[in-house]
Protein backbone atom coordinates (compact mmCIF):
# COMPACT_ATOMS: atom_id res chain seq x y z
CA UNK A 1 0.00 0.00 0.00
CA UNK A 2 1.34 3.71 -0.85
CA UNK A 3 2.92 5.77 2.22
CA UNK A 4 -0.38 8.26 2.97
CA UNK A 5 0.52 11.75 3.14
CA UNK A 6 0.18 13.71 7.04
CA UNK A 7 -3.06 15.85 5.09
CA UNK A 8 -4.00 12.43 3.09
CA UNK A 9 -4.62 10.44 6.55
CA UNK A 10 -6.11 13.53 8.28
CA UNK A 11 -8.63 13.19 5.41
CA UNK A 12 -9.30 9.55 5.76
CA UNK A 13 -9.79 9.37 9.36
CA UNK A 14 -12.11 12.66 8.97
CA UNK A 15 -13.62 10.45 6.60
CA UNK A 16 -14.21 7.05 8.67
CA UNK A 17 -15.73 8.98 11.35
CA UNK A 18 -18.42 10.92 9.19
CA UNK A 19 -19.43 7.54 7.70
CA UNK A 20 -19.55 5.94 11.21
CA UNK A 21 -23.20 6.02 13.36
CA UNK A 22 -21.53 6.08 16.35
CA UNK A 23 -18.06 7.71 18.43
CA UNK A 24 -15.37 5.20 17.01
CA UNK A 25 -12.46 4.20 19.37
CA UNK A 26 -8.79 4.77 17.68
CA UNK A 27 -8.67 0.81 17.36
CA UNK A 28 -11.94 0.79 15.70
CA UNK A 29 -10.66 3.71 13.60
CA UNK A 30 -7.38 1.94 12.34
CA UNK A 31 -9.61 -1.24 11.42
CA UNK A 32 -11.48 0.63 9.48
CA UNK A 33 -9.13 2.23 7.94
CA UNK A 34 -7.36 -1.54 6.77
CA UNK A 35 -5.12 -1.98 9.78
CA UNK A 36 -1.86 -1.57 7.82
CA UNK A 37 -1.23 1.62 10.08
CA UNK A 38 0.25 1.57 13.58
CA UNK A 39 -2.12 2.29 16.53
CA UNK A 40 0.57 4.96 18.00
CA UNK A 41 -0.16 6.78 13.95
CA UNK A 42 -4.14 6.47 14.53
CA UNK A 43 -4.10 7.94 18.25
CA UNK A 44 -1.59 10.86 17.03
CA UNK A 45 -3.84 12.09 14.08
CA UNK A 46 -6.73 12.01 16.21
CA UNK A 47 -5.69 14.08 18.76
CA UNK A 48 -4.19 16.39 16.13
CA UNK A 49 -7.46 16.43 14.59
CA UNK A 50 -8.92 16.99 17.94
CA UNK A 51 -6.30 19.89 18.96
CA UNK A 52 -7.42 21.36 15.15
CA UNK A 53 -11.16 21.00 16.51
CA UNK A 54 -12.13 19.06 13.66
CA UNK A 55 -13.10 16.14 15.40
CA UNK A 56 -15.02 15.79 18.48
CA UNK A 57 -14.42 13.11 21.57
CA UNK A 58 -16.07 11.42 24.61
CA UNK A 59 -14.81 9.24 26.97
CA UNK A 60 -14.94 5.61 26.66
CA UNK A 61 -13.70 3.40 29.20
CA UNK A 62 -9.94 4.29 29.87
CA UNK A 63 -9.95 5.83 26.61
CA UNK A 64 -11.53 7.88 23.83
CA UNK A 65 -14.44 7.68 21.43
CA UNK A 66 -14.45 10.18 18.42
CA UNK A 67 -16.72 11.41 16.15
CA UNK A 68 -17.24 14.23 13.35
CA UNK A 69 -19.62 16.52 14.05
CA UNK A 70 -19.10 19.11 11.51
CA UNK A 71 -19.93 19.51 8.06
CA UNK A 72 -17.75 21.40 5.38
CA UNK A 73 -19.04 25.23 6.29
CA UNK A 74 -18.17 24.30 9.95
CA UNK A 75 -15.38 22.59 9.26
CA UNK A 76 -13.91 25.86 7.47
CA UNK A 77 -15.40 28.10 10.18
CA UNK A 78 -13.52 26.09 12.38
CA UNK A 79 -10.04 25.68 10.61
CA UNK A 80 -10.68 29.73 9.64
CA UNK A 81 -10.70 30.76 13.51
CA UNK A 82 -7.57 29.87 14.29
CA UNK A 83 -6.14 32.04 11.89
CA UNK A 84 -7.73 34.70 13.60
CA UNK A 85 -4.17 35.47 15.27
CA UNK A 86 -2.28 37.65 14.29
CA UNK A 87 0.89 35.93 12.35
CA UNK A 88 3.65 38.18 10.19
CA UNK A 89 3.23 35.76 6.90
CA UNK A 90 -0.36 35.28 7.44
CA UNK A 91 -0.86 38.93 8.25
CA UNK A 92 0.86 39.35 4.37
CA UNK A 93 -0.78 37.67 2.69
CA UNK A 94 -4.93 38.23 4.06
CA UNK A 95 -6.33 41.69 3.26
CA UNK A 96 -7.61 42.82 6.38
CA UNK A 97 -10.53 44.85 6.81
CA UNK A 98 -9.00 47.51 9.43
CA UNK A 99 -5.49 46.96 10.77
CA UNK A 100 -4.70 48.19 14.59
CA UNK A 101 -5.36 51.57 15.89
CA UNK A 102 -2.42 54.26 17.00
CA UNK A 103 -3.23 55.40 20.52
CA UNK A 104 -4.21 58.81 19.30
CA UNK A 105 -6.15 57.61 16.43
CA UNK A 106 -8.93 56.57 19.08
CA UNK A 107 -9.82 60.46 19.98
CA UNK A 108 -9.65 61.08 16.52
CA UNK A 109 -11.99 58.49 15.30
CA UNK A 110 -14.55 58.98 18.07
CA UNK A 111 -14.61 62.54 17.10
CA UNK A 112 -15.16 61.88 13.88
CA UNK A 113 -18.21 59.38 14.40
CA UNK A 114 -19.71 62.19 16.96
CA UNK A 115 -20.02 64.63 13.55
CA UNK B 1 30.66 52.17 -16.09
CA UNK B 2 30.97 54.07 -13.03
CA UNK B 3 28.85 56.59 -14.40
CA UNK B 4 26.33 54.13 -15.16
CA UNK B 5 26.43 52.39 -11.70
CA UNK B 6 26.34 56.18 -10.11
CA UNK B 7 23.36 56.90 -12.62
CA UNK B 8 21.52 53.37 -11.42
CA UNK B 9 21.86 54.12 -8.06
CA UNK B 10 20.87 57.60 -8.35
CA UNK B 11 17.78 56.70 -10.33
CA UNK B 12 16.65 54.23 -7.36
CA UNK B 13 17.59 56.60 -4.85
CA UNK B 14 15.28 59.64 -6.28
CA UNK B 15 12.29 56.91 -6.91
CA UNK B 16 12.45 55.34 -3.10
CA UNK B 17 12.84 59.02 -2.07
CA UNK B 18 9.98 60.64 -3.57
CA UNK B 19 7.86 57.93 -4.75
CA UNK B 20 5.81 57.35 -1.66
CA UNK B 21 5.09 60.89 -1.67
CA UNK B 22 3.92 61.64 -5.21
CA UNK B 23 2.20 57.88 -4.80
CA UNK B 24 0.57 58.53 -1.98
CA UNK B 25 -1.58 61.71 -3.87
CA UNK B 26 -2.34 59.56 -6.63
CA UNK B 27 -5.70 57.82 -6.97
CA UNK B 28 -5.60 54.81 -4.67
CA UNK B 29 -5.71 52.11 -8.16
CA UNK B 30 -2.66 54.03 -9.94
CA UNK B 31 -0.84 54.22 -7.02
CA UNK B 32 -1.06 50.74 -5.74
CA UNK B 33 0.25 49.40 -9.62
CA UNK B 34 2.55 52.15 -10.40
CA UNK B 35 4.59 51.73 -6.75
CA UNK B 36 4.31 47.87 -6.98
CA UNK B 37 5.70 47.78 -10.19
CA UNK B 38 8.31 50.59 -9.27
CA UNK B 39 9.50 48.51 -6.12
CA UNK B 40 9.96 45.46 -8.40
CA UNK B 41 12.13 47.58 -10.91
CA UNK B 42 13.88 49.01 -8.32
CA UNK B 43 14.03 45.65 -6.69
CA UNK B 44 15.61 44.52 -9.85
CA UNK B 45 17.35 47.22 -10.37
CA UNK B 46 19.40 46.46 -6.90
CA UNK B 47 19.73 43.18 -7.67
CA UNK B 48 21.51 43.25 -11.15
CA UNK B 49 23.64 46.59 -9.84
CA UNK B 50 25.10 44.36 -7.44
CA UNK B 51 25.94 41.54 -8.79
CA UNK B 52 27.79 43.26 -11.70
CA UNK B 53 29.65 44.95 -8.89
CA UNK B 54 30.24 41.72 -6.55
CA UNK B 55 31.38 40.17 -10.04
CA UNK B 56 34.13 42.32 -10.54
CA UNK B 57 35.64 41.14 -7.49
CA UNK B 58 34.72 37.58 -8.08
CA UNK B 59 35.57 37.40 -11.36
CA UNK B 60 39.32 37.86 -10.19
CA UNK B 61 38.76 34.57 -7.77
CA UNK B 62 41.88 32.15 -9.96
CA UNK B 63 38.68 28.92 -10.02
CA UNK B 64 36.23 31.39 -11.72
CA UNK B 65 39.00 33.52 -13.79
CA UNK B 66 39.79 30.01 -14.93
CA UNK B 67 36.81 28.41 -15.73
CA UNK B 68 35.35 31.48 -17.45
CA UNK B 69 38.01 32.00 -19.07
CA UNK B 70 39.02 35.15 -18.55
CA UNK B 71 42.41 36.89 -17.24
CA UNK B 72 42.33 37.67 -13.60
CA UNK B 73 44.97 39.88 -13.79
CA UNK B 74 43.69 41.92 -16.68
CA UNK B 75 40.29 42.60 -14.73
CA UNK B 76 41.98 43.62 -11.46
CA UNK B 77 43.84 46.39 -13.91
CA UNK B 78 40.69 46.87 -16.05
CA UNK B 79 38.13 47.24 -13.59
CA UNK B 80 37.27 50.78 -12.43
CA UNK B 81 35.23 49.58 -9.23
CA UNK B 82 37.59 49.86 -5.79
CA UNK B 83 37.31 46.37 -4.22
CA UNK B 84 35.96 47.13 -1.15
CA UNK B 85 32.42 48.80 -3.26
CA UNK B 86 32.81 45.66 -5.02
CA UNK B 87 33.48 43.15 -1.91
CA UNK B 88 30.53 45.65 -0.08
CA UNK B 89 28.47 45.12 -3.22
CA UNK B 90 28.71 40.90 -2.79
CA UNK B 91 27.55 40.92 0.83
CA UNK B 92 24.89 43.12 0.20
CA UNK B 93 23.59 40.90 -2.56
CA UNK B 94 23.76 37.56 -0.23
CA UNK B 95 21.98 39.69 2.67
CA UNK B 96 19.36 40.95 -0.34
CA UNK B 97 19.17 37.42 -1.66
CA UNK B 98 19.02 35.41 1.71
CA UNK B 99 15.86 37.86 2.99
CA UNK B 100 14.10 37.12 0.05
CA UNK B 101 14.32 33.24 0.38
CA UNK B 102 13.38 33.67 4.20
CA UNK B 103 10.64 35.99 3.48
CA UNK B 104 9.36 34.43 0.04
CA UNK B 105 9.38 31.10 1.68
CA UNK B 106 6.98 32.43 4.89
CA UNK B 107 4.72 34.13 2.48
CA UNK B 108 4.66 30.92 0.70
CA UNK B 109 3.55 28.37 3.58
CA UNK B 110 1.14 30.87 4.72
CA UNK B 111 -0.56 30.80 1.39
CA UNK B 112 -0.72 27.15 1.19
CA UNK B 113 -1.99 27.21 5.07
CA UNK B 114 -4.70 29.53 4.23
CA UNK B 115 -5.82 27.81 1.38
CA UNK B 116 -5.53 24.42 2.86
CA UNK B 117 -7.81 26.07 5.88
CA UNK B 118 -10.66 26.73 3.96
CA UNK B 119 -10.51 24.09 1.43
CA UNK B 120 -14.50 22.72 0.77
CA UNK B 121 -16.45 25.74 1.93
CA UNK B 122 -18.76 25.89 0.25
CA UNK B 123 -19.83 29.26 0.68
CA UNK B 124 -18.12 32.75 -0.29
CA UNK B 125 -18.67 34.51 2.94
CA UNK B 126 -17.24 32.06 6.13
CA UNK B 127 -18.75 33.03 9.44
CA UNK B 128 -16.50 32.41 12.38
CA UNK B 129 -17.64 31.92 15.72
CA UNK B 130 -15.18 34.26 17.80
CA UNK B 131 -15.57 36.76 20.26
CA UNK B 132 -12.74 38.99 18.41
CA UNK B 133 -14.05 41.55 15.57
CA UNK B 134 -12.45 40.95 12.94
CA UNK B 135 -12.88 40.53 8.93
CA UNK B 136 -10.33 39.54 6.24
CA UNK B 137 -10.27 37.98 2.72
CA UNK B 138 -8.24 35.32 1.92
CA UNK B 139 -6.19 35.68 -1.59
CA UNK B 140 -8.12 35.06 -5.06
CA UNK B 141 -8.31 32.89 -7.17
CA UNK B 142 -10.83 31.14 -5.01
CA UNK B 143 -10.35 32.93 -1.70
CA UNK B 144 -13.17 33.46 0.97
CA UNK B 145 -14.56 36.23 2.54
CA UNK B 146 -14.05 35.66 6.46
CA UNK B 147 -16.12 37.37 9.05
CA UNK B 148 -16.34 37.12 12.74
CA UNK B 149 -19.73 36.40 14.46
CA UNK B 150 -18.42 39.08 17.06
CA UNK B 151 -18.41 41.74 14.10
CA UNK B 152 -21.80 40.90 12.74
CA UNK B 153 -23.67 40.69 15.68
CA UNK B 154 -21.85 44.67 16.38
CA UNK B 155 -22.58 45.87 13.04
CA UNK B 156 -26.23 46.94 10.85
CA UNK B 157 -27.03 44.84 8.21
CA UNK B 158 -25.97 47.92 5.76
CA UNK B 159 -22.44 48.31 7.67
CA UNK B 160 -22.49 44.08 7.26
CA UNK B 161 -22.53 44.79 3.69
CA UNK B 162 -19.65 47.41 3.49
CA UNK B 163 -17.57 44.96 5.56
CA UNK B 164 -18.46 42.52 2.72
CA UNK B 165 -18.34 44.86 -0.31
CA UNK B 166 -14.76 45.59 1.32
CA UNK B 167 -12.82 42.08 1.18
CA UNK B 168 -15.19 41.68 -2.23
CA UNK B 169 -13.40 44.02 -4.14
CA UNK B 170 -9.84 42.80 -2.34
CA UNK B 171 -10.82 39.35 -3.65
CA UNK B 172 -11.59 40.22 -6.89
CA UNK B 173 -8.93 42.85 -8.01
CA UNK B 174 -6.51 40.29 -6.32
CA UNK B 175 -5.09 43.13 -4.29
CA UNK B 176 -3.10 40.18 -2.07
CA UNK B 177 -0.56 39.62 -5.07
CA UNK B 178 0.15 43.31 -5.41
CA UNK B 179 0.38 43.70 -1.60
CA UNK B 180 2.84 40.32 -1.81
CA UNK B 181 4.90 41.63 -4.79
CA UNK B 182 5.50 45.03 -3.16
CA UNK B 183 6.47 43.28 0.10
CA UNK B 184 9.25 40.31 -1.67
CA UNK B 185 10.53 44.16 -3.31
CA UNK B 186 10.68 45.52 0.52
CA UNK B 187 12.79 42.02 1.52
CA UNK B 188 15.67 42.85 -1.90
CA UNK B 189 15.95 46.78 -0.94
CA UNK B 190 14.76 47.65 2.36
CA UNK B 191 14.61 51.23 1.55
CA UNK B 192 11.78 50.09 -0.10
CA UNK B 193 9.64 50.53 2.84
CA UNK B 194 8.23 53.88 2.95
CA UNK B 195 6.61 52.52 -0.75
CA UNK B 196 5.32 49.31 0.95
CA UNK B 197 3.64 51.18 3.14
CA UNK B 198 1.89 53.44 0.74
CA UNK B 199 1.00 50.17 -1.41
CA UNK B 200 -0.55 48.96 1.74
CA UNK B 201 -2.71 51.86 2.16
CA UNK B 202 -3.55 52.59 -1.22
CA UNK B 203 -5.10 49.14 -1.73
CA UNK B 204 -7.44 49.66 1.53
CA UNK B 205 -8.26 52.89 0.24
CA UNK B 206 -8.92 51.18 -3.60
CA UNK B 207 -11.33 48.67 -1.56
CA UNK B 208 -13.15 51.59 0.18
CA UNK B 209 -13.52 53.17 -2.84
CA UNK B 210 -15.11 50.08 -4.59
CA UNK B 211 -17.27 49.17 -1.31
CA UNK B 212 -18.78 53.20 -1.62
CA UNK B 213 -19.53 52.96 -5.25
CA UNK B 214 -21.39 49.26 -4.01
CA UNK B 215 -23.55 50.74 -1.53
CA UNK B 216 -23.75 54.39 -3.23
CA UNK B 217 -22.89 55.96 0.46
CA UNK B 218 -19.45 57.05 1.38
CA UNK B 219 -20.72 58.18 4.93
CA UNK B 220 -21.85 54.67 5.73
CA UNK B 221 -18.29 53.42 4.39
CA UNK B 222 -16.18 55.68 6.76
CA UNK B 223 -18.55 55.08 9.70
CA UNK B 224 -18.61 51.71 9.08
CA UNK B 225 -14.46 51.43 9.30
CA UNK B 226 -14.41 53.62 12.15
CA UNK B 227 -17.13 51.53 14.16
CA UNK B 228 -15.19 48.33 13.27
CA UNK B 229 -11.81 49.97 13.84
CA UNK B 230 -12.88 51.06 17.44
CA UNK B 231 -14.87 47.67 18.31
CA UNK B 232 -11.53 46.19 17.67
CA UNK B 233 -9.89 48.53 19.42
CA UNK B 234 -12.15 48.27 22.40
CA UNK B 235 -12.04 44.22 22.19
CA UNK B 236 -8.37 44.80 23.12
CA UNK B 237 -6.78 44.14 19.79
CA UNK B 238 -3.21 44.74 20.39
CA UNK B 239 -1.84 47.26 17.80
CA UNK B 240 0.92 44.77 16.66
CA UNK B 241 0.98 46.55 13.22
CA UNK B 242 3.91 48.08 11.37
CA UNK B 243 4.55 51.67 12.53
CA UNK B 244 3.93 52.29 8.52
CA UNK B 245 -0.12 51.64 8.66
CA UNK B 246 -0.21 53.59 12.47
CA UNK B 247 -2.99 56.31 11.27
CA UNK B 248 -4.17 55.04 8.36
CA UNK B 249 -7.27 54.54 9.54
CA UNK B 250 -8.38 58.38 10.10
CA UNK B 251 -6.87 58.83 6.81
CA UNK B 252 -9.66 56.19 5.24
CA UNK B 253 -12.32 57.79 7.19
CA UNK B 254 -11.44 61.42 5.69
CA UNK B 255 -10.66 60.70 2.56
CA UNK B 256 -14.27 59.07 2.42
CA UNK B 257 -15.68 62.06 3.95
CA UNK B 258 -14.20 64.11 1.48
CA UNK B 259 -15.18 63.95 -2.47
CA UNK B 260 -13.51 61.31 -4.68
CA UNK B 261 -9.90 62.09 -5.50
CA UNK B 262 -8.70 63.57 -8.53
CA UNK B 263 -6.57 62.06 -11.32
CA UNK B 264 -3.66 63.50 -11.38
CA UNK B 265 -2.34 61.90 -14.62
CA UNK B 266 0.95 63.92 -14.38
CA UNK B 267 1.86 62.97 -10.72
CA UNK B 268 1.78 59.51 -12.17
CA UNK B 269 3.51 60.38 -15.51
CA UNK B 270 6.55 61.67 -13.03
CA UNK B 271 6.73 58.34 -11.46
CA UNK B 272 6.78 56.64 -14.65
CA UNK B 273 9.86 58.50 -16.11
CA UNK B 274 11.48 57.76 -12.72
CA UNK B 275 11.11 54.41 -13.47
CA UNK B 276 11.98 54.48 -16.98
CA UNK B 277 15.30 56.09 -15.77
CA UNK B 278 16.01 53.57 -13.20
CA UNK B 279 15.19 51.01 -15.90
CA UNK B 280 17.39 52.77 -18.43
CA UNK B 281 20.31 53.06 -16.07
CA UNK B 282 20.07 49.77 -14.68
CA UNK B 283 20.26 47.88 -18.45
CA UNK B 284 23.42 50.22 -19.24
CA UNK B 285 25.07 48.78 -15.99
CA UNK B 286 24.85 45.50 -17.31
CA UNK B 287 25.64 46.38 -20.78
CA UNK B 288 29.03 48.04 -19.43
CA UNK B 289 29.89 45.43 -16.94
CA UNK B 290 29.55 42.97 -20.33
CA UNK B 291 31.57 45.02 -21.93
CA UNK B 292 34.32 45.01 -19.05
CA UNK B 293 34.21 41.27 -19.07
CA UNK B 294 34.62 41.01 -23.02
CA UNK B 295 37.39 43.21 -22.96
CA UNK B 296 39.45 40.90 -20.43
CA UNK B 297 38.39 37.49 -22.44
CA UNK B 298 42.07 35.93 -22.88
CA UNK B 299 40.04 33.20 -25.53
CA UNK B 300 38.13 35.56 -27.51
CA UNK B 301 35.30 34.34 -29.37
CA UNK B 302 33.50 37.19 -30.99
Amino acid sequence: MPRRTKGSLEREVRAVLTAASQPLTPGQVRDALGGDLAYTTVLTVLSRLFEKGEVARETLGRGYAYTAPYDAAELAARRMALMLDDEADREAVLTRFVHGLQPEDEHLLRGLLSQ
Amino acid sequence: MTTSVVAALAAMLLFVAFGPRLGDRLPPAAATVVLTVGSVIVAGSTGLVLAVLALTWLGQVPLIASMADWSAAELDASSPIPEFIAVGGLALLLAAGLRLLIRAVGRGRALVEVRRAHRGAPALVIVVDSDRPDAFATPSPGGRIVVTSALTEALSPAEQRVVVAHEWAHLRLGHTWWLLLADLAEAVNPLLRPTTGVVRHAVERWADEHAAREVGNRELVARTIARVALLRHDAGNPAVIPAATGGQVPRRVRALLAPSPGRRPWLAAVLVVLLMCSAVTTVAVERTGDALFDGVGTVQER
